[in-house]
């Protein structure tokens, strides 16, 4: 592990980070605010930071395994306190906690917020936010791998070590392009939806900014009231829409854009879209009976809106689910195990793994009748190698795991049960609202440092699929024993 | 005819015993001395040893004065050069031996045509489709196909109780003349005889019946054999053939288990069979054949790769009550023992292989050609000519040769089993069954 490569490869990326900071100042300085000044100097600060650490370490040949891992995690750590700046020097936030917090919640496209009241705040750190979104949903490094062509053949370790999903896809033989496909598909779609969203009657500040929460999969808004406070039907269907886009494997997209469209094709985008809608059947049919609902268009559009919300791990909310009959809270309640599919901006466990984990549990059901069976889970018509599969096992039983570890660290500060777990799945899953006292129309803004600490380490192990930010935590990694790579 | 076969392996050694006792020319190509040492003593063939995807080799062997290229050894890549070699040399007739699908299938950028070859045979897979026939006709011992599987010979037991037993092939012609049928060898106390008008059939004859495929379900049932239909089958042993009759049988929708010893195996298949139960045990494990619920299943294949296996663990699946049971096997000596030790049927790679091949090149016009293992006689595709003697006629006023029968006649898409007023139009595919001292007298109508 050489230090002064990932502090290098660090290093670049915040100057990144920085441009991108001086566009939310820009945006703050054409609606004439004075908090232009404090998120200048947080770029400021981040850009010499950035660059001094860049200009004093060199970069050569080729990322290590260890060193991508601890590259990934660290870039992403940096990034969230380089990204809570802008809070702190506008005043917006006075804990530094607090502030590091809603930039990880932004970057890993949780969507938790700890402002209590939104629309208090100036247009510039609102942008912010939904930047933060932005440049995360699709993975900052991912970003800097499309830009940047000197990481070489280290940039598919990063890579992986940032997407890992389950089969990585390559798109394209170098990863440079592979990478800037899919932002390519990534910027059409927010373009698409931000037009939409104008066309329907949103200002276009507002219209950006939520296209940019959804497409990353994030969740925050610009408004207290999230989704809700608009109440056109249409914004409504077209924010499920794209939602729902944004849950799907990018490359399915880009090959339907090439105009071979596979999405029926595939075995986990059949499994995805079909759990979403028996969800939200089911809810729509629950709310219903219970009169919680009493016409059929609203019904449907709340529990389809509220499924694909939280299924894809966005975090819109446009209705308080927290009031629905006790079955459809649940219903939504499992959702948050299921997640985004492979290859999308979501979170959670995704739906390949969930997919694969039932077919390998009816495998070994199967085996009992046959205990000499050779039986081999399969995607579609692809079958998964047994380590894929001992990999994938322990990835959930880490996933939840951590929920449960999370949940029993919110007990511990004192918090009820419903919100513990609620906290502790929404963050680990980058889904942002949860239940009880972190649901539908609540904020964090109320936690202690010390909670909204915990909550932001969750959201970053949740983001880069725990083995990623678990592996820094096992000594061997820190040994310059055997493998250098 | 100068033929040249390349590779000494199974399929060749035996290719070349067949075609040098039709007193063919043979000469084989091998690149291990060895082999090719011990072929030249065995066989009354010339050996070269060499690389037979190498020119020079192939001139030496005489590439220029033969007519046919059998290229047999394992290696597809190997087969694929030698058959583009010889034929860019001037060869007539490629044959090349592929395992591998991608250049077996139809879809490929490069057509047989661009690579030279005549004809591709994939011995594994002969073998797993004959398996597959013999398992549909339960109570077949031999089944063989004629135009591209139009036309079915099937050979079986005559038993206690059938409709057919103790009559004459005339009486019969009466009863049945809705059926389009012919009984085209019967063999008595191993004693092969072609039939005329006046044989009878008993019990515990074994027959030889050409009928269309549509209609040979019928002939068990004339036989005495039960009503049957496929639905269960465990292939013991996960060797190319097991795995190719496993894919066959998902295809058509039979619930197949199959099971081989070694366990990379056993994931591989798995892998490639996403219908099938792979188990990973062997094929001798009673314990193990009597829970996966072997008694009363409809068919189980032994294709573990290894004679002796095969037979043990067939005579145990038969034990338990297994009701069609085929064995896979390679060594002539044990071919005989098949039947004595009740096992309903077997299938040889190497003959099923060896005849794919010889059904299309043997002896100018001739297309087909059947050997049965168990009888003496062949089955013989001609295609009719113009100037042919037999053109014209009807057949009761041809002649037939003793040992001879004329099994069907082939024109464009209907297929006719002949009665004596049918005649021969040229143009037409005829499918012939004689016994051996019969051929020649057969080839001369044709000719």
């Amino acid at each position: 592990m050489q230090l002064r490569k990932v502090a290098n490869v660090v290093g670049s990326l915040q100057v990144f980070v920085a441009l991108f900071m001086v566009t939310a100042a820009g945006v703050s300085a054409l609606y004439g605010e004075a908090a232009v000044g404090g998120i200048l100097t947080a770029a400021g600060i981040t850009f010499v930071a950035g660059a001094g650490v860049y200009l004093f370490t060199t970069f050569e040949g080729d990322v290590t395994t260890r060193e991508s891992f601890a590259i990934v995690t660290l870039a992403w750590a940096t990034t969230a306190v380089a990204g809570a700046l802008p809070y702190l020097l506008t005043g917006s936030l006075d804990s530094p906690v607090a502030a590091v917090f809603e930039a990880m919640s932004g970057f890993t496209t949780t969507g938790a917020t700890v402002f209590t009241d939104i629309e208090a705040l100036p247009y510039g750190i609102l942008f912010w936010r939904s930047l933060t979104h932005w440049l995360g949903g699709m993975g900052i490094i991912v970003l800097v791998i499309a830009v940047l062509p000197y990481l070489g053949v280290g940039g598919m370790q990063l890579f992986q070590a940032e997407v890992p999903g389950l089969t990585p896809e390559r798109l394209r033989p170098r990863i440079t392009q592979t990478a800037k496909l899919l932002w390519l598909v990534y910027v059409g779609l927010t373009a698409a939806q931000t037009l939409l969203y104008v066309g329907g009657g949103m200002t276009w500040f507002d219209a950006v900014n939520h296209s940019f929460a959804t497409l990353a999969t994030g969740g925050f808004s610009t408004k207290n009231a999230s989704l809700a406070a608009f109440e056109s039907p249409y914004i409504h269907w077209v924010t499920i829409g794209f939602m729902y886009l944004a849950g799907v494997n990018f490359a399915l997209h880009f090959r339907a854009a090439m105009g071979r469209p596979l999405y029926w094709g595939d075995q986990e985008w059949r499994f995805f879209t079909f759990v979403l809608l028996a969800a939200a059947v089911v809810m729509a049919g629950l709310n219903l009976a219970a009169g919680t609902h009493d016409a059929l268009e609203p019904a449907v559009r709340d529990a389809l809106f509220q499924s694909v919300s939280i299924i894809t791990t966005t975090g819109f909310i446009s209705a308080d689910y927290e009031l629905w009959v006790p079955g459809a809270q649940m219903t939504l309640f499992a959702l948050f195990f299921v997640g985004g599919m492979t290859g999308s901006t979501g979170g959670g466990i995704k739906a390949a793994r969930v997919l694969l984990l039932l077919k390998h549990t009816l495998n070994e059901i199967r085996k009992n009748l046959h205990p000499k069976a050779v039986l081999v889970a399969r995607i579609g018509s692809k079958p998964v190698k047994e380590d894929v599969l001992a990999h994938l096992i322990g990835f959930v039983v880490l996933y939840l795991l951590l929920c449960l570890a999370g949940a029993l660290a919110m007990g511990f500060m004192g918090m009820d049960p419903l919100t513990a777990i609620g906290a502790s799945i929404a963050t680990v899953g980058n889904v942002g609202p949860g239940f009880g006292n972190v649901g539908a129309t609540e904020h964090y803004g109320w936690m202690s440092d010390s909670a909204l600490a915990v909550l932001s380490f969750l959201m970053l192990v949740g983001r880069l699929e725990i083995y990623t930010v678990l592996v820094l935590f096992h000594r061997e990694t820190w040994k310059a024993r055997r493998s250098y790579h | 005819m100068r033929v040249l076969i390349v590779g000494a392996g199974e399929v060749g050694f035996h290719l070349a015993q067949r075609l040098s006792q039709e007193n063919q020319d043979v000469v084989l190509i091998e690149s291990d001395p060895d082999r090719a040492a011990f072929a030249q003593q065995q066989l009354d063939i010339l050996t070269v040893v060499g690389n037979g995807a190498s020119m020079s080799v192939l001139e030496e062997a005489g590439v220029r004065d033969a007519r046919v290229i059998m290229a047999v050894t394992s290696r597809d890549e190997v087969n694929l050069i030698a058959c583009l070699t010889a034929k860019k040399l001037g060869i007539e007739y490629t044959v090349a031996r592929i395992s591998n699908p991608e250049y077996y299938d139809r879809s490929s950028v490069l057509s047989r045509e661009q690579m030279g070859i005549d004809l591709m045979v994939n011995p594994e897979r002969e073998c797993a489709w004959e398996t597959y026939q013999l398992l549909q006709s339960a109570a077949a011992t031999d089944v063989a196909h004629f135009a591209e599987g139009r036309l079915q010979l099937i050979g079986l037991k005559v038993l206690e109780g059938a409709p057919v037993a103790g009559r004459t092939l005339a009486e019969l012609g009466v009863q049945l003349k809705d059926r389009h049928y012919l009984t085209a060898a019967i063999v008595r106390e191993g004693v092969t005889e072609v039939p005329g008008p006046n044989s009878t059939i008993e019990v515990g004859d074994q027959v030889y019946m050409i009928a269309p495929t549509d209609e040979v379900q019928d002939i068990p049932l004339m036989a005495g054999h039960p009503r049957f239909a496929l639905r269960r089958v465990m292939i013991a042993g996960g060797s190319a053939e097991g795995l190719y009759l496993a894919q066959v049988l998902e295809q058509h929708g039979i619930d197949c288990t199959i099971l081989d010893r070694d366990r990379r195996r056993c994931v591989e298949m798995a892998e490639q069979l996403p219908k099938s139960l792979v188990l990973h045990a062997d094929a001798t494990d009673l314990e193990l054949l009597e829970m996966e619920g072997v008694s009363g299943i409809d068919g189980y294949v032994a294709a573990t790769g290894n004679d002796e296996t095969n037979l043990l663990s067939s005579l145990l699946a038969k034990s338990i009550g297994a009701r069609k049971v085929v064995t896979l096997i390679d060594k002539f000596e044990y071919l005989s023992l098949v039947p004595r030790v009740g096992i309903d049927a077997s299938v040889s790679p190497r003959i099923s292989t060896v005849n794919a091949i010889l059904r299309y090149v043997r002896r100018g016009r001739v297309i087909t050609v059947a050997s049965l293992a168990s009888i003496d006689a062949e089955a013989i595709e001609f295609k009719v000519e113009d100037d042919d003697f037999i053109v014209g006629r009807p057949l009761r006023e041809v002649g037939f040769p003793e040992g001879g029968v004329i099994g069907a006649i082939l024109r464009g898409d209907e297929i006719i089993i002949p009665r004596g007023d049918d005649m021969i139009m040229p143009g037409d595919d005829v499918i012939a069954f004689a016994l051996p001292e019969a051929i020649g007298a057969v080839e001369k109508l044709f000719s």
